[in-house]
């Protein structure tokens, strides 16, 4: 029998790392999959909504309930099973695993307890010469496999990997009602526009919906849909909308020694021109490439100075105005990989001298880690004005748009912060024409006036082409944003599919789309 | 000025597990430069004047010269490497005998010898004592900061519940202390530099050391035996400084027991 408890207020159960906040009187913990189904249809025919929850690093309130039951996957995680097929390497994983759990286990070959999905795959993944990894990087490393499934995670190592959804093999899902099915890639697939598949005693059908979803930028602005599509597609970004990820085979690559680097360059102009570079030369074929600006690089040095055991770098070179972030492969051809970016960096007023290159580990950890303390810092400031604005969340952007319109965009998000006297860092993922605006907020005039200023962004972001939500997905707090991408029409259609395979709305009321009354 | 600075390649402790039946799970776990020799390394890096030197060695198999290499990396400019098959197995008192040699025979005319407190996989911590006393010259334990000093150095060495300064005169052993954890990073000049470093390997003859005074034979320690004890407390350790922090870690485990 599943677990089930009270929560209290102020429960971890009712925020993520938007912060915002939510109510419900249960959280349910099922151990295995059988307790999952089991929960989902007791709760089903009790009538009880229910919101699925996993590690809770979301960014849009994907996992914040609005009443009913929370369901946390919490104790359904590790890596059951090894394969291989014709693709390669993959691995059996319950939904709660961390990418960095599952990372470690595949770098040290921890695989007691693993057993094989296909004969021999555990013995010889064991004897690969190099390990294997799963290469999807969502930055956030301690967010959950089944997580990164649901909103189709990309994060920085997009740039040459590509986001989750081709990584996936298979899913096993439990539908709201509580029915569960495995689902192999080509197993059931679209006729034309009709999606039809049974899941245990049911048959579900519904119309393919016909609004475009944009894959030239990062994109998870809400599901994918297309002509002929795979039915496991259906469940990959849909945010937990339409069933629930209860196992998934995910595709390995092999590991291979990174180099990663951290390029000092005197201003903005010139780290946005070294990227620009970077990607038009492609001799230095990086594995991702990320922007700092100079707000961030300015955080970064009074979080050093606030608290120097959290970023453990040492000190910012002083001629340091704004940064570009790579990974290198460190295989044959990386001397001249390396040398050409010498050259570009040089040509920008950067050199050999001001930039770091970490080989190890633990010095690639470190620079990862002062990447990642720009947004945590301010995730980390955001809560701490809950208690006087408890209304307010964190206001980062999340738009791609495409290469030949970067340019544009970036204008287009400093003039008007500037304008709205918003207080801002820019950083993330430029090589995918995705970077991350947090604005600082210092009220609750600020909240409001960033919250206008966001929807500009997002509409700009989609008139030059763009997604409005690149990799955090839409969760609660970027609903609006669908009508403005697929139109009332679109917006129906994915109506009419979530009621197909859950008409009363039970499941994940308030994601992606409005709570049906 | 002439540094240098012993160091000590070792597995990454922190990526260290056991298994189920508490052996060492080996794969996967990086070996690095000992973080206490790097952070000597570091402060000495960072008191270097023009035209001062400094040299790294360190005793142990082919594949250490990984770590000089990050030596280079990090801004040394020479290196040796002490390898030979008869030093293996070799105590505290057998690597101080070899290093102690190296160093009459090398480096007899450095200004400083160089040292970090212990390295985290033996954690012995007797090597740079039993280097002085071999060398018969002054040692400084427990170093926290070091400054050049009129002709010699001057030393602040923290015992945790007293400081001292001291006077270091030229020719003496320092060992630091502490892990800066905020420590050095190589740049691109420093990762090409470490590429290209020739280092270079000088065995038991080279040094002039007679067969039973290295490794195990010259060992006057033996391990009979290990064990691994069950601790029975299921416990987590993390390092907080900021007292807030730590008031809002301890809430939120607490929290999770809710």
């Amino acid at each position: 029998m599943f677990d089930r408890q009270r929560i209290r207020p102020g429960s971890r159960y009712l925020s993520d790392e938007s912060k915002m906040t939510g109510e419900a009187e249960y959280v349910v913990t099922p151990n295995d999959v059988e307790e999952l189904k089991e929960a989902m249809r007791i709760n089903h025919s009790k009538g009880n909504r229910i919101t699925v929850s996993g590690m809770r690093t979301g960014l849009c309130g994907g996992c914040v309930p609005h009443g009913g039951y929370v369901l946390s996957l919490e104790r359904m995680s590790g890596v059951v099973g090894i394969g291989k097929d014709d693709r390669g390497y993959f691995v059996r994983t319950l939904p709660c695993t961390t990418v960095r759990e599952l990372n470690r286990i595949l770098t040290t070959r921890d695989f007691s307890r693993i057993i094989d999905v296909t004969p021999g795959a555990v013995e010889a993944l064991r004897n690969e010469p190099t390990p294997w990894f799963y290469p999807v990087d969502p930055t956030e490393l301690d967010g959950s496999i089944g997580g990164n499934i649901a909103c189709n995670s990309s994060g920085p190592r997009t740039y040459k990997y590509g986001p989750t959804r081709g990584w996936v093999r298979r899913l096993s899902i439990v539908l709201a009602d509580g029915q569960g099915m495995d689902i192999t890639r080509g197993d059931v697939v679209a006729d034309g526009r009709r999606l039809t598949f049974p899941a245990g005693r049911e048959l579900y059908s519904f119309e393919v919906p016909t609004y475009k979803f944009n894959r030239d930028v990062k994109n998870a602005a809400g599901p994918m849909f297309e002509e002929g599509m795979d039915l496991v597609d259906l469940f990959i970004g849909s945010e937990g909308i339409f069933g629930i990820v209860a196992e998934a085979d995910v595709y390995l690559t092999p590991w291979h020694p990174l180099l990663s680097i951290i390029a000092f360059l005197p201003t903005d102009k010139d780290a946005l021109d070294v990227i620009k570079e970077i990607k038009s030369d492609g001799t230095v074929d990086p594995e991702f490439l990320e922007y700092m600006d100079c707000g961030s690089i300015d955080l970064v040095r009074r979080l050093m100075e606030s608290d120097p055991a959290t970023i453990r770098v040492p000190r910012i070179p002083n001629a340091a105005g704004s940064a570009v972030f790579l990974d290198l492969a460190d295989t044959d051809g990386v001397d001249q990989r390396l040398d050409r970016l010498i050259q570009i960096l040089g040509s920008h007023g950067g050199s050999e001298e001001l930039t770091w290159c970490g080989r190890e580990d633990r010095d690639r950890e470190r620079m990862r880690d002062m990447r990642h303390s720009i947004p945590m810092s301010i995730f980390e400031y955001v809560a701490s004005l809950k208690g006087s604005m408890p209304g307010i969340h964190k206001m980062g952007t999340d738009m791609s748009v495409p290469d030949s319109r970067s340019d544009e965009m970036m204008s287009y998000y400093s003039e008007k912060l500037d304008e709205a006297g918003l207080e801002y860092v820019i950083f993330g993922h430029m090589g995918n024409c995705h970077p991350h605006v947090e604005i600082i907020l210092k009220s609750m005039e600020d909240f409001e006036k960033a919250n206008r200023v966001y929807d500009e962004f997002a509409r700009k972001a989609v008139e030059l082409g763009g997604s409005p939500s690149a990799e955090h997905g839409i969760g609660k707090i970027k609903r609006h944003y669908l009508a403005m991408m697929y139109g009332d029409e679109g917006v129906a259609e994915l109506r009419r599919v979530k009621d197909a395979l859950d008409p009363k709305g039970m499941l994940c009321p308030g994601n992606i789309l409005e709570e049906s009354q | 000025m002439r540094y240098v600075v012993a160091v000590k390649q070792v597995p990454d402790t922190m990526s260290v597990r056991l298994d189920e039946n508490g052996s060492l799970v080996r794969e996967g776990v990086p070996a690095i430069l000992n973080p206490y020799c790097e952070s000597a390394l570091s402060h000495i890096l960072s008191m270097r004047r023009e035209g001062d030197t400094v040299a790294v060695v360190t005793m142990g198999p082919q594949k250490a010269s990984d770590a000089l290499r990050r030596c280079i990396e990090l801004g040394a400019d020479d290196a040796y490497l002490l390898s030979d098959r008869d030093f293996a197995g070799a105590d505290t008192w057998a690597t101080a005998r070899v290093l102690a040699a190296f160093i009459g025979k090398y480096e007899p005319d450095a200004d400083l010898y160089v040292f970090g407190r212990q390295a985290i996989d033996g954690d012995t911590g007797q090597v740079p004592y039993e280097v002085a006393g071999l060398l018969d010259v002054q040692q400084f334990a427990y170093t926290e900061s070091l400054t050049i000093d009129g002709d010699g150095f001057a030393a602040v060495q923290d015992y945790e519940t007293f400081a001292r300064t001291a006077r270091v005169p030229r020719g003496s052993v320092v060992s630091f202390g502490t892990v800066e954890p905020s420590g050095r990073l190589p740049t691109v000049a420093g990762y090409r530099r470490g590429k290209a470093a020739e280092i270079r390997v000088l065995g038991r003859v080279d040094l002039g050391l007679g067969l039973y005074s290295v490794g195990l034979k010259g060992s006057v320690t033996k391990i009979v035996g290990t064990e691994s004890v069950k601790a029975a407390r299921r416990g987590m350790k993390v390092e907080i400084i900021d007292p807030n922090k730590g008031a809002e870690f301890i809430m939120r485990e607490a929290e999770a027991f809710r």
